[in-house]
């Protein structure tokens, strides 16, 4: 049985034509099901945990990558698959897990490739792509075995998933949700000139892989995740290795 | 011997602006431009930059030194030293390359890892203080 959760922001009547497309494919692929829009006055915990007592077996979302990350940290807790349908041009998740946009993602579902992934957990709060700290100077604690400190100003993240604009070196081997390791990537905040024109330096990154840290800095920082929950330093990351029961397409980058 | 550009199997990269403080053990190659101390160790190949500063000892399988070293290297297979490499500690290894330029302080081992007779001597007297001190003294008996 199928649940499909959409996103608030499809009630807009421009999406209304889309979403008349994608029932009438996911009705002829017969894999249809039950429909529930999103609200902020909806919780979608106990509709998820209602749901799966009744039987669901895979959570489609319908929405953006942000839709996504917030779903992703509730369907966690259960033994679901969870499916992805895009809406909008900028889904960077959507890519890396090969689903194409609109109704192409319907014979995705269709054709139903699960792969286990590993999911990344800061205190108590589940993340698939990355979280970010910024903004000031913080010490990353690594397994109690060695102490990381980027000296100068520096953009922190943590990626499960590859992010889209890193060109790092040695790409094969980074950002693999199924290696069961989490990256640290390091990147000096870009000045002068090369911020006008954006240039990445992916050069003078760093990139260590890890199974837990904790992050601490003298004056609490933001901790940004995926789902843009926002979180404050002092925090622990650590990995869960094949956590999530996710369909993917062919043309996923991992 | 090792590749300096072989990108799917670095796994780890220390770049310029980071400071690593610690026991550093990796899986996978191991590329430092940044600043290092404590300990390095991985089971593959570790290159160190031209800019990098290693205050560690070192374990590899395979490295390539630009950078400068204040510690001692163990290297299983093979070390290249090139002209901008400095190091400060001692080396051993199984084959050694160094570019003019290089600076070394240090002892040096280098070739086959064959002990030398003194080495042989040291270690069997080593054995023998062991094996004494695992032989239990018995208390002696007071005699009436």
């Amino acid at each position: 049985m199928y649940l499909h959760l959409y996103d608030s922001f499809l009630n807009n009547k421009k999406y209304n034509s889309f979403l008349a497309k994608i029932e009438t494919r996911l009705t002829d692929l017969g894999i249809g099901g039950k429909i529930f829009r999103l609200s902020p006055l909806r919780n979608i915990g106990e509709l998820l945990t209602e749901e799966v007592r009744n039987g669901i077996k895979t959570i489609v979302v319908v929405g953006n990558d942000k839709t996504f990350s917030q779903i992703i940290n509730l369907a966690a807790q259960f033994n679901t698959a969870v499916g992805y349908i895009p809406v909008g041009a900028e889904n960077k998740i959507a890519t890396i897990l090969g689903i194409p946009s609109q109704e192409d993602a319907c014979n995705v579902l269709a054709a139903r490739i699960i792969e286990k992934i590993d999911l990344g957990k800061v205190n108590n709060t589940y993340f698939l792509s990355s979280i970010t700290v910024s903004g000031g100077q913080v010490t990353i604690e690594c397994e109690d075995k060695f102490k990381v400190t980027p000296q100068n100003h520096n953009e922190i993240s943590i990626c499960n998933l590859r992010p889209l604009l890193v060109a790092a070196p040695g790409q094969g081997s980074y950002f693999n949700p199924q290696d069961g390791l989490l990256e640290i990537l390091i990147k000096p905040l870009a000045s002068g000139f090369s911020q006008i024109f954006k240039k990445t330096t992916s050069a003078n990154s760093s990139v260590i892989p890890f199974k837990k840290i904790s992050i601490r800095s003298r004056d609490s920082l933001p901790v940004v995740t995926d789902g843009q929950k926002i979180l404050k330093t002092p925090v622990k990351i650590e990995i869960v290795p094949k956590k999530l029961r996710v369909i993917v397409g062919k043309n996923r980058m991992f | 011997m090792f590749k300096e550009k072989e990108g799917d199997s670095v796994e780890t990269m220390i770049g310029p602006s980071v400071h690593v403080e610690g026991n550093f053990v990796a899986n996978g190659d191991i590329i430092v431009e940044g600043v290092v101390s404590g300990s390095i160790k991985t089971e593959k190949n570790l290159h160190i930059g031209k800019d990098a500063k290693v205050y560690a000892k070192i374990s590899a399988t395979n490295a390539m030194v630009a950078g400068e070293i204040q510690g001692n290297v163990k290297i299983k297979e093979s070390l290249e030293l090139t002209n901008t490499a400095r190091v400060f500690g001692d080396i051993k290894t199984k084959t050694l390359t160094i570019a003019p330029g290089a600076s070394v302080n240090g002892k040096c081992i280098a070739g086959e890892d064959k002990k030398t007779k003194l080495e042989k001597i040291d270690d069997k007297e080593k054995i023998v203080k062991q094996k004494i001190k695992e032989i239990p003294i018995s208390t002696p008996v007071k005699v009436k």
